[in-house]
């Protein structure tokens, strides 16, 4: 018994070491939705810095603005605007959409 | 008039397909199904990155620890059938909440209903039973993320309580730990993925003349998933499995390799499925001259996923 608790308390350690990024500015970029269309529709980020994307929903349905690669997603109204904020990335390219309208997607590029 | 060879068949073919509506649906359906294959196969753009949890079959688990802030429910169903001898089917269906508060950390948990159908199984009571039987509870988080590499690591760390035996049905007290490294690389962007666990399972058990007794499982997977048209994919799931008396690997009792086939299908944006059936194809099991370990293993297995996100 004593053995079995010992590996749940070492399971639970193992967990903590989470590796959130130190304290970075985050690098600032804004996208529209309008007409079921990301503008721009190809983002730019520099690599292993934190990101804050600003979505504004220009459109008269609400929108997800989703990423399965990001890990992010948030319903944004229609007329309003929502932050999503994104883990420090490796370079390479980044897939999102709209999770309400699916043909609407763009690309984040992080160099 | 002469009716030839030819035209009886033709005759035959059309009384069957008159007597038999359904038959005509399902060829309409594969028929549609393959054009669809066909026609979608050829299209990559079609194809959009895919969350690989549950794209294995959930026997081996891919790396993915779903999106920041999302929320599901999730009923899993796994069963087992067939022991030497008799009849056995056993299930355990966990209705798992799952929510994932950060982009690093996937928490799930919910209770488990247990049904066992034992008839003349050797050792085994009779029993024809569905019954509350526990909880369990699951910690997920990244080890290594999908980057320039292709390969994606996470740890799951799975306490569970059982108030039933898994294979018996009988009552006991049982703690138990999962702990799996849930790993799957990308092969090909977007359609073709491997997948790796790596698992060890201790656990104590007390049973009714009150004695605790310890075991162990160690367990290695591969997988292969092919998105074959878009939200729809298909594979083959590989299994190793050894049991142990005591919780460290102490003294070996027997092993088994199990294959299946593996199918999962995106229903919706916030639904999907996810299936595997697995058929032990090799084993042995310690002091006994038989094939298959059917002591500590099954003789089949599979599970059935359905995740409502909300």
């Amino acid at each position: 018994m004593k053995k079995v608790a010992l590996l749940v308390l070492l399971g639970a350690a193992a967990l903590l070491p989470i590796k959130y990024g130190v304290a970075q500015e985050r690098a600032a970029l804004a996208i529209t939705v309008k007409d079921h269309r990301f503008e721009p529709a190809e983002l730019r980020a520099p690599a292993n810095r934190p990101i804050s994307i600003s979505v504004k929903n220009a459109d008269s349905a609400p929108i997800e603005f989703e990423s399965v690669s990001l890990r992010v997603e948030k319903v944004i109204g229609p007329g309003a605007s929502g932050t999503v904020n994104v883990r420090p990335l490796a370079p390479g390219r980044y897939e999102f959409f709209d999770d309400f309208h699916q043909q609407t997607r763009g690309t984040l590029v992080v160099q | 008039m002469v009716t030839t060879n030819k035209q009886k068949k033709i005759g035959t073919l059309l009384r069957l397909s008159l007597h038999r509506p359904v038959l005509n649906v399902a060829i309409a359906a594969v028929a549609l199904f393959a054009c669809r294959v066909s026609a979608q196969a050829q299209d990559n753009n079609a194809f959009h990155e895919i969350e690989t949890k549950y794209i294995f079959g959930t026997f081996t688990v891919g790396s993915s620890t779903g999106i920041e802030g999302e929320k599901a429910f999730e009923p899993e169903t796994q069963a087992a059938f067939g022991k030497r001898g008799g009849g056995y089917a056993a299930s355990a269906t966990t209705l798992e909440f799952e929510y994932t508060p950060t982009q690093y950390l996937q928490i799930i948990g919910g209770p488990i209903v247990s049904y066992y159908n034992i008839r003349n199984v050797p050792d085994l009571d009779d029993r024809n039973l569905a019954t509350v039987s526990g909880f369990e509870a699951e910690f997920r988080s990244v080890l290594i993320d999908r980057g320039p590499s292709p390969l994606a690591v996470t740890l799951s760390v799975e306490p569970e309580f059982h108030s039933r035996d898994e294979t018996s049905g009988a009552k006991v007290v049982n703690y138990a730990l999962d702990v799996k490294l849930e790993a799957d690389a990308e092969l090909i962007k977007n359609r073709l993925f491997l997948g790796f666990n790596l698992l060890y399972e201790p656990e104590t058990t007390r049973g009714d003349l009150g004695m605790w007794s310890k075991e162990s499982t160690f367990g290695i997977s591969s997988a292969l998933a092919f998105q074959i048209v878009p939200n729809v994919v298909v594979g083959a799931d590989l299994w190793y499995l050894r049991h142990y008396e005591g919780a460290l690997f102490d003294s070996f009792t027997g092993d088994a390799a199990y294959l299946g086939p593996t199918f999962y299908w995106k229903i919706a944006p916030k639904m999907l499925m996810s299936a595997t059936w697995q058929a032990q194809i090799a084993g042995h099991e310690q002091g006994i001259n038989a094939a298959f370990d059917l002591t500590d293993f099954s003789r089949y297995r599979a599970r059935l996923l359905l995740e409502f996100e909300f």
